[in-house]
C-alpha cells in the first residue's frame, strides 16, 4: 500500500505508541477520523433509542417504557443526534479534506484541532453519563427529560429535579467551545492556507461551504451558550432569569435558543451540500453548473438563516408584524436554496451520470431535501403552523431534512471519501444494498409519520388511545425502523470489511478533480510530498487533459 | 496569503518538511475542563481537579508553542504520482471552432427587452380598455381594477369602478410599466434559450401557463379582485402582451455572448488567471 512509504520521524515503542499517537496527535486526518468514528459510535447508539421510541409508538396504549424513560430517550435521541453525530461527523470530514483541497499540509492551528475534537468528545462523554447516575437504568437513569431545546421553565429546579438537565447544560457548553475552535480553524485555514493559484474563486465549493458554516458556527453558539450560562446561574446560584413568578421570562430563552437553533440547522446542511456539490460533478462527468451563485447561495443562506428564527414561535403568540417578518424570511431562505437544487439538476442534465452508491446517495439528497423543504414552507406559513406545531408532521419535516438530507449527504461522503481514508474501497454490492433497503425504510418511516401529525397527534407524546386512527400510521413508521437499522448494518459492517478486505482504491478510483485525490490513499502525514499549484477549479482536470485545460476559461 | 507558514519553504529541498509536534496538552486541557464541569454535579473536589489539570495543560501547550512552536521534521518520501484520466474522451458542442462556449453564443441587448415590454405593455393597455368599454362602458374599468391591487380606497361598486380616479390611474400605470418592463427583460433573456418557434413559446403557451396558475391561487390570495377578473379576457391581454413583446425582441439584432470572463476583459491580473504568457485573441 501507498501509506507505507510515509517515514516516521521518532523511533517509537510499538506497545503504547498507538493510543498515544492518537491521544497526542495534532494530524488533521487522524483528528477527522477521531471525528468521524466517534459520531458512527454515537450514530449507532441514537438509532438504538430510536428503535426503543418506535417500539413504544407502535401500539396505543403500549405500556414497553414508562412516561419517564421515554421523555428521556427522546431528549437524548435529538441532542445526540444533533451535537454528537451530526456536528462531529460534519467536522470530521471538513477537517480532513479542507487543507487537502486546497493544497495544505494541515489546517491552522493543529492544537486547537486536537483540543476542539477533544472537547467535543468529553461533552458527549458527559452527557451519556447522566445514564449511569440517579435512579435505576431501566428509567434512563438521571438523564436529561427536558427535549433538546430545553425550554423553560421546565428546565427550572422545581420542574427538573436531579441533574438532568444540567448534565444537558454542561456537556452542551463543553461541545460548544469544541464546535468554537473548529470554527475559527475552518475559517483561518481557508482564508490562509490556500495553495498558489487557488484564489477564493478557484476554491472548491467544499472549502466554500466549510468557511460559511464556520461563520454560522461562530455566530450561532454564542447565543446558546450565553443562555445556558444563564440557566446555570438559575439553577446553581438562585438566579430568575427564566422565572417568570419572579419576573423572568420563558420566552427569552425560546429566543436564545433558536438564534442558535435555526442557525444550526444550517450548519449541518451547508456541510451537507459541500459533499453533494463535491459528489455530483464528479459521477455527472460535468463540472458544477453556475459555481459564482453557488457561492452566492451558500453566502445568502448563512447570512439570510440568522434571521429566520422566530418561526419557531409562531404558537407562542407574536404581533403580526413579527409573524410577517419571520414568514418573509423564511420563504426567502427557499430561493438561494431553490438556485442549488437547480444548480445540482443542471450539473447532471446532460451528463454521462454513472450510478454508483455515492451519486445513488446524491440522488436520493436531492428528491428527498426537496420535499423536506417544501414541507418546511409549509410550515413557514404562520396559520399552517398554529394548526400543526409541535406535532408528528414537524418531526416528519424535520426528519426528512436531517436523515432525507444530511445523512444521506454523509453516506454519499462516506463512500466517495473512504477509499482516500484508508486506501480501500467500500463494496459497491452492499452499498447499493445500504442505498436501497435504507430508501424503502426511510420513507417507510418518515413519509408515513406525517400523516399522524396531520390528525393531531402531538409530538414527544410516550403514548396515545387507540381508536384515534393513529395506529397504523405509526405501525407502519415503526415497521420502516427495521429496514433503516437493517440498512445501517449493512453499512457498518461494510466498513469494517472493507477496512481489512476491501478492494485497493489507488490514488484517484473515481477520477476525479480535486487536490485529495493527486496524493496518495491514504495521504502521508505532510499530505502533498511538494505543495501544488493550481490555476482552476479543477486542478486535476487541467493536469489530465492539458489539451483542454480548466484555466483557459474562468 | 497562499503559502504555508507552518511547513518547509517550498520549493526547496523536499527531503524533509516540519510538521508541528504531537502533543497531549489539548486532550489534558480538555480533560480538565470537562472535569470542572462534571465538578459542578458530583463535587468541588472534581472541579478542583479539573482546575489544576487544566492550569498545567496550559502552562504545558504554552511552553509547546512559545517562544518557538515545536516542529518534527518528517522525511518526504517522493512518489512518482501519476495523473491521468481514465476517460480521455470529452464531448463538446464546439460551435464555431470555439473548444468551450458559453450559451447561448448570441442574445439580445437589454434594451430589447425593455422595449419589447413596453410595446407589448400598450397593446395590452389597449385591449383591457377595449374591454372596459364592452363590458363596462368604461375605459377607466380595468385600470381602477389594476390600481386597486395596492391601493385599495375606492369602495367596490359598480359606478365607482367605472368612475376616474387620478390615484388609481397613477398607481396603475406605475404598476403597469413596472411589471411590463421586467417581464420584457425577462423575454429578452429567455428567448434566445428557446430551441424552435420562441414567439409561440413566449407569446402563448407563457401566458397561458401563467394565467392557469393565477387563475387557480387568487380565489385564495384575493378572493375580492378575484370575483372581478373576466378570465377570458385577462387571458387574452396576457397573450396580446406575450405576442408583441415576443415579435418586437425577436426582430432586434443579437449581439455575440462575450466568451471570456469579466475578470480577464478587466484585464485583471492575478495568481491563477489565465496568465502565463498564454496569448488569447
Ligand atoms: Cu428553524
Amino acid at each position: 500500500m501507498a501509506a507505507d512509504s510515509i517515514a516516521v520521524p521518532l523511533p517509537r515503542t510499538e506497545s503504547r505508541s498507538l493510543l498515544l499517537d492518537w491521544l497526542c496527535t495534532v494530524d488533521h486526518k487522524k483528528i477527522g477520523m477521531m471525528y468521524i468514528v466517534y459520531a458512527l459510535i454515537f450514530l449507532v447508539i441514537m438509532g438504538c433509542e430510536a428503535i426503543l421510541m418506535r417500539i413504544q409508538l407502535a401500539r396505543p396504549e403500549s405500556t414497553f417504557l414508562s412516561a419517564d424513560a421515554f421523555n428521556r430517550l427522546f431528549t437524548m435521541h435529538g441532542t445526540t443526534g444533533i451535537f454528537f453525530v451530526a456536528m462531529p461527523i460534519l467536522i470530521g470530514f471538513g477537517n480532513y479534506f479542507v487543507p487537502l483541497m486546497i493544497g495544505a499540509r494541515d489546517m491552522a492551528f493543529p492544537r486547537l484541532n486536537a483540543f476542539s475534537f477533544w472537547m467535543t468528545a468529553f461533552g458527549g462523554i458527559l452527557l451519556y453519563a447522566s445514564f449511569f447516575t440517579g435512579g435505576s437504568l431501566l428509567h434512563g437513569g438521571d438523564a436529561p427529560a427536558v427535549g433538546w431545546f430545553a425550554y423553560a421553565p421546565l428546565t427550572s429546579p422545581a420542574f427538573s429535579p436531579g441533574h438532568g438537565t444540567d448534565f444537558w447544560n454542561l456537556s452542551l457548553l463543553l461541545a460548544g467551545i469544541g464546535s468554537i475552535g473548529a470554527a475559527v480553524n475552518f475559517i483561518a485555514t481557508v482564508l490562509c492556507m490556500r495553495c498558489p493559484g487557488m484564489t477564493l474563486g478557484k476554491m472548491p465549493l467544499f472549502a466554500w461551504m466549510n468557511l460559511v458554516t464556520g461563520g454560522l458556527i461562530l455566530v450561532a453558539i454564542s447565543p446558546l451558550t450565553a443562555a445556558q450560562l444563564m440557566l446555570m446561574a438559575d439553577r446553581f446560584l438562585g438566579g430568575h432569569f427564566f422565572d417568570p413568578a419572579a419576573g423572568g421570562q420563558p420566552v427569552m430563552w425560546m429566543h436564545f435558543f433558536w438564534i442558535f437553533g435555526h442557525p444550526e440547522v444550517y450548519v449541518l446542511i451547508i456541510p451537507s451540500f459541500a459533499f453533494i456539490s463535491e459528489v455530483l460533478p464528479v459521477f455527472s462527468r460535468k463540472a458544477i453548473f453556475g459555481y459564482p451563485a453557488m457561492v452566492a447561495a451558500t453566502a445568502g443562506i448563512g447570512f439570510v438563516s440568522l434571521g429566520v428564527w422566530a418561526h419557531h414561535l409562531f404558537t407562542v403568540g407574536m404581533p403580526s408584524y413579527g409573524n410577517a417578518f419571520f414568514v418573509l424570511t423564511t420563504m426567502v431562505v427557499a430561493v438561494p436554496t431553490g438556485i442549488k437544487i437547480f444548480n445540482w439538476l443542471a450539473t447532471m442534465w446532460g451528463g454521462k451520470i454513472r450510478f454508483a452508491t455515492p451519486m445513488l446517495f446524491c440522488i436520493g439528497f436531492l428528491f428527498q431535501f426537496l420535499i423536506g423543504g417544501l414541507t418546511g414552507v409549509m410550515l413557514a406559513t404562520a396559520p399552517f403552523d398554529w394548526q400543526l406545531n409541535n406535532s408528528y408532521f414537524v418531526v416528519a419535516h424535520f426528519h426528512y431534512i436531517i436523515v432525507g438530507g444530511i445523512l444521506f449527504a454523509i453516506f454519499a461522503a462516506f463512500y466517495y471519501w473512504f477509499p482516500k481514508m484508508t486506501g480501500r474501497m467500500l463494496s459497491e454490492k452492499l452499498g447499493k444494498w445500504h442505498f436501497w433497503i435504507f430508501v424503502l425504510g426511510f420513507h417507510l418511516t418518515f413519509d408515513f409519520m406525517h400523516v399522524p401529525g396531520l390528525l393531531g397527534m402531538p409530538r414527544r407524546v410516550y403514548t396515545y388511545q387507540a381508536g384515534r386512527g393513529w395506529g397504523v400510521w405509526n405501525m407502519i413508521s415503526s415497521i420502516g425502523v427495521i429496514f433503516q437499522a437493517a440498512a445501517i448494518l449493512i453499512f457498518v459492517y461494510n466498513i469494517v470489511h472493507s477496512y481489512f478486505r476491501g478492494a485497493l482504491a489507488g490514488n484517484d478510483p473515481w477520477d476525479a478533480w480535486t487536490l485529495e485525490w493527486a496524493t496518495t490513499s491514504p495521504p502521508a502525514e505532510y499530505n502533498f510530498s511538494s505543495v501544488p499549484a493550481v490555476r482552476s477549479r479543477r486542478p486535476l482536470w487541467d493536469i489530465k487533459h492539458p489539451e483542454d485545460p480548466d484555466w483557459k476559461y474562468e | 496569503m497562499t503559502s504555508h507558514s507552518q511547513s518547509a519553504p517550498r520549493g526547496s529541498v523536499h527531503d524533509q518538511v516540519n510538521l508541528p509536534s504531537p502533543t497531549g496538552w489539548p486532550v489534558l486541557l480538555a480533560v480538565g475542563l470537562a472535569l470542572i464541569a462534571g465538578g459542578v454535579i458530583s463535587s468541588g473536589y472534581v472541579t478542583f481537579l479539573g482546575a489544576l489539570i487544566a492550569v498545567a495543560a496550559c502552562v504545558g501547550w504554552f511552553r509547546d508553542v512559545l517562544p518557538q512552536e515545536r516542529h518534527v521534521p518528517v522525511i518526504v518520501v517522493p512518489q512518482e504520482i501519476v495523473i491521468v484520466s481514465s476517460r480521455r474522451k470529452v464531448a463538446r458542442m464546439a460551435p464555431r471552432g470555439l473548444a468551450r462556449a458559453r450559451l447561448p453564443l448570441e442574445i439580445y441587448p437589454i434594451s430589447a427587452g425593455i422595449k419589447g415590454g413596453l410595446a407589448g405593455g400598450v397593446a395590452m393597455a389597449l385591449l383591457a380598455m377595449f374591454y372596459g368599454v364592452v363590458s363596462h362602458r368604461s375605459i377607466w374599468y380595468p385600470i381602477n381594477l389594476l390600481g386597486a391591487v395596492v391601493y385599495a380606497h375606492v369602495q367596490v361598486t359598480a359606478p365607482e369602478m367605472e368612475a376616474f380616479h387620478i390615484e388609481l390611474l397613477l398607481v396603475a400605470t406605475a404598476l403597469h410599466i413596472t411589471t411590463c418592463v421586467l417581464v420584457g427583460l425577462l423575454y429578452g433573456t429567455l428567448l434566445p434559450m428557446l430551441p424552435r418557434r420562441p414567439v409561440l413559446l413566449g407569446g402563448l403557451f407563457a401566458p397561458l401557463v401563467w394565467t392557469g396558475l393565477l387563475h387557480s391561487i387568487l380565489s385564495i390570495v384575493d378572493p375580492v379582485l378575484n370575483q372581478h377578473i373576466d378570465w377570458l379576457w385577462f387571458l387574452a391581454s396576457q397573450i396580446a402582451f406575450g405576442l408583441v413583446a415576443g415579435v418586437v425582441v425577436v426582430r432586434q439584432v443579437r449581439v455575440p455572448t462575450w466568451q471570456y470572463p469579466f475578470s480577464v476583459r478587466a484585464g485583471v491580473e492575478s495568481p491563477g488567471m489565465m496568465g502565463d504568457g498564454d496569448s488569447r485573441d
